[in-house]
Formats: structure tokens, sequence, C-alpha cells
């Protein structure tokens, strides 16, 4: 590395951050991003705005960064997606540009790890607890998606009578197909890293606890071949095209149905961002993934109660 | 360029983060009080309501004429929220504090620099700075109101409104309220204006968020 890179790293990583901690692995030249945005872990603005900075800083630097991780250091939680408090208050607000703006900077980071292997960056995400709506949401688009056997996620907003607009569509679609991103998005349940491996949304699931030796297995073996992968990488994207004009339409279209949520629609909200809360800070706690198997009792891991359906028969 | 609303969200939104993840805050919210707590906050609240139509009309008094929509809207606010600390007393009267012991009440040191705060910047930093209490009061009202009255409900085991009636009809009003505060605040065009409803929300969150810290 010479010193001009040196330098830009030394930028980069020492930069003060509230809500991300940054580990550098120098042989893999791997950046991690460590988020903890206490006490509920989810997209705030503040949280949105550090997590484009780190991006904007690896895009300055082209080649300084092979490899960016992105976990989370919530006990319990990956990303509960949206703010849901931000979102009554805009909605209370009829605030539409800020709603949008709001999509659209959510946007920005799902474009930007969307287009990480034209920037010669290969992607890894680790997924160890609840990740809901938005939050699963920007695990989609990165190159590898590693589950702790645990995790659980979903996409609520149906619940509430919205819809996940911030890039569910077009990379459930992209990776899982038209029925299942339709079965996801439209049911609002919840499903297992297993499930959703067996859709074909997570690519390696691995036990509790082995999380970290996994990112690491994953790292070894891309990087030799790091040039080759993201190669590919990039001719998938143009196997099957995901536009930005198309990812900001759809927050165009969110925006407008979220000003449609009735009184009704917002006590829900509140209710899941009142259960995020009494899971902040202690995993022992029912949370916000408690809350929506009560709001939609019987839909909600019927697949698990039942064992009717046609992807239990998968094993 | 964004509407002024839009800025200010953007602005105070880490100051509104602050407030909604403060561990008490937080608790209150999933699990409601214990009475004795409840008791203190209401009585700490009892004075930042009863002071909020003066800081009012201090700040209307002041507003110049190129604001004037600012004053009318804050003599339609004032006329509005009048005698609600009235409701506060009856909350308080419902869990056992009776009125002449409210009254003697001497709000904590946070409280008199909420208070002390928003007549010192309505006074001498921009009437306009009025507008960030508002924003800031009703933010909590709207976004936390409604669960928090149902926590305490939950908790002290209270029956309809009643030890909760002000928060939670506040909790209803301010939806109406912050969609005229939002097109309010956008025909804000002097900076100076601005820049003191922004510090005056950031001080708000703040100050409320040790109120509640201390009880």
């Amino acid at each position: 590395m010479n010193s001009d890179s040196r330098a830009r790293l030394s930028g980069l990583m020492t930069r003060p951050y509230k809500y991300l901690r940054l580990e550098w692995n120098p042989e893999l030249e791997a950046l991690r991003v460590r988020t903890y945005v206490k006490p509920i872990q989810c997209y705030s603005l503040a949280g949105l705005a550090e997590m484009q900075r780190v991006l904007d800083d690896i895009e300055a630097s082209p080649g300084l960064v092979k490899h960016l991780v992105l976990t989370s250091d919530v006990t319990g939680v990956f990303n509960f997606g949206g703010d849901l408090s931000l979102f009554v208050l805009l909605i209370r607000a009829r605030d539409v540009e800020s709603l949008r703006m709001y999509g659209r900077r959510c946007v920005d980071l799902v474009w930007w790890l969307e287009n990480a292997s034209n920037r010669g960056v290969h992607t890894t995400v680790l997924v160890q607890g609840d990740t809901l709506g938005g939050g699963l949401e920007s695990v989609m688009p990165f190159h590898k998606v590693i589950f702790e056997r645990s995790a659980q996620a979903g996409f609520p907003e149906v619940l509430f009578n919205l819809f996940p607009g911030m890039g569910a569509w077009n990379f459930v679609i992209r990776k899982a197909g038209f029925s299942i991103a339709n079965e996801m998005i439209l049911s609002g349940r919840l499903y297992t890293a297993e499930q959703l491996f067996r859709r074909h949304l997570v690519d390696v699931v691995v036990d509790d606890g082995d999380g970290d030796a996994a990112i690491e297995a994953v790292l070894n073996g891309v990087h030799p071949r790091l040039r080759g992968t993201l190669a590919a990488l990039e001719a998938r994207r143009a196997a099957a095209p995901i536009t930005r004009e198309t990812l900001m339409a759809i927050v165009d279209q969110w925006t407008e149905a979220a000003l449609l949520l009735t009184d009704r629609d917002l006590r829900l909200m509140e209710r899941l961002a009142r259960a995020q809360v009494r899971k902040a800070g202690d995993i022992t706690r029912e949370g916000a993934v408690d809350e929506i198997k009560r709001l939609e009792l019987d839909t909600a891991w019927g697949e698990e109660r039942t064992g009717i359906t046609e992807w239990s028969a998968l094993g | 360029m964004l509407p002024f609303f839009a800025d200010l969200v953007m602005r105070t939104d880490e100051a509104r983060r602050e407030f909604e993840t403060n561990a008490v805050v937080l608790d209150a919210v999933a699990h409601g009080m214990t009475i004795e707590r409840y008791r203190k906050l209401l009585l700490e609240l009892y004075h930042v309501v009863w002071h909020f139509n003066p800081v009012c009309a201090a700040a209307a008094s002041r507003v110049p004429d190129a604001q004037r929509e600012v004053r009318y809207y804050l003599y339609d606010h004032m006329h509005e929220e009048s005698g609600h600390e009235q409701w506060v007393m009856n909350d308080l009267e419902a869990v056992g504090v009776g009125h002449a012991e409210t009254r003697a009440h001497q709000p904590s040191a946070h409280t008199l620099a909420l208070n002390g705060f928003n007549y010192w910047s309505a006074d001498r930093r921009h009437p306009c700075s009025v507008l960030g209490m508002m924003y800031a009061l009703e933010v909590i009202a709207s976004v936390y109101g409604g669960t928090f009255a149902s926590a305490i409900r939950e908790s002290l085991l209270l029956q309809g409104e009643r030890g909760v009636s002000f928060i939670s009809s506040h909790a209803t009003m301010d939806m109406d309220h912050m969609v005229t505060l939002r097109k309010l605040l956008n025909t804000v065009d002097d900076d100076a204006a601005r820049e003191a409803i922004v510090e005056s929300t950031l001080l708000n969150f703040h100050h409320i968020t040790r109120v509640f810290e201390a009880v």
C-alpha cells in the first residue's frame, strides 16, 4: 500500500462515527462496518447519513476497499428497518417531501450496493438477529448474504397497509422470482433463516455463533478470484437489470401510499414502534417480531405451525 | 431547495431520537410508570403547560408584520390551548394529587430551564423561536403521546381517559396541529427566524428529555 492509499485509509477509518464501528482487515483489504444505532437499531436519518459517508469514502478511493462487510453490534437485532416514529411524524404532518427524501436516501444506499461490483467491491452481510422491512431490504443487494440460524426476517409493512418501497420488489424478484416476492411482501409473514435460504434469498445459513467464521470463509473464498467474481456479478446485473429510475419510481409510490395511511394503520405502526422499544437493550423481552406475530396471528408463522405449505415439503 | 419543515425535521432528528431513545422515556413508553413517577411528571408538565400560552403571548407581541401569519397562528393556538393546565390538574387529581398541592409544587430545575429558555428566546433571540417549542411539544404529543398514554393506562390500571386526559387528548388533537404547523413553518423564509426555530427545537427536546429523566 502506497502512502496515498495509507492516507486515504486513515481518513476513512478515523472519521468519527456515532452509530458505526469500522474495522480494517489489511490482508483481505476488507472493511467491516458494524452498525450500532442504539438503542433502537433502525435506519434513522443520522444512521443513514453515516452509512452513506462510509460508502462515499470508499467510492472516493477506488481500489482501496476490496470487500465490504456489514454486521450489527446490537445483540439479537440486525435492523428493524425504517424509523417508524419518524414515519408517524411525517405522515401526521402530511409531509410528502420529507417522506420522499427519506425513501430516496435509503435507495441511494441500496443503489450504491447494487453498483458495488462495478466499483471493484465485493459485499457480504451477516444477519444475526431480527431484521424487518427496510432492514431486510438493505440486506438484499449484498453479493453474499449470511444468516445465523435463529435470525428471522420479513416484510411486515402490509400489516399496516404499506409496502416495502426501497428495493424489496426489485431484489426479491431478481433473486427468488415473482411468486416468492408476492408471497413475502403481500403476506407480511416472518421467515426463518432456513426458509429464506430455501427461497434463495440467503446464501449461507450457519449455526448461531458461527457467523464470523462464515464471513471469513466467504472472504477467503472470494478474494483469490475477486476480479472474476466481480466481472461475473457485473454480467449478472446486465442479465437481470435493476434501474435507479425504477427504484425511485417505487419510492414515489411508497410515499403516496404512506400518506393514505389511516389512524388505525398509524396506531398499528406505533404498536410496532413500541414493541421495538420494549426489546431495545433487553433481547429477552418480546419485541417487534412478537408484536407482528400478534398482529397477524393467522398467517405469521402459519407455515411453522401447520406445516402444510409447499415449502415445508422441501425439507 | 427543501421546504423549511423538511429541513427542520432533518436538522433536529437526532434531538428527537435522543428524546425517544432516552432510557427513562423508552421505559415509560414501553412499560408505563409507577404512580409516584407519573405524579411527578404531571406536576412538571403542569408548569410547562401553564407557561405555554404566556410564552406564545410574549412571542406574538414581538412578531414583526413581515411574519404576521405567525402572529395570527399564535392567537388561534393560544385560544385553543386555553385552560389546558386545568386538564393536567384534573389528571393529577385522578391520581391523588389535589389542586392545592399542584399549585404549590416547585418545578424542577429542568422545567425552569425549559420555560426560562422559551421566554428568553422569544424575547431576545427571535419571536419565531416559539415555533420550535411548539414543534417539539407537538412531535412528542402526536408521535409518542398515544403510546405513552396507553402504557400509563395499562401500568396504572386507569379507566378510559381518567388520569391521562391531557396526554391522550393532545395525542389526537396534535395530528391536525402538525399539518397546520408544517404549512406555517414553510412560510417562514427569514434566515434568522429559521435558525432560531431550529435552535429552539433542539433546546426544547433537550430540556424535555431532562424533565422526563428527572422524575
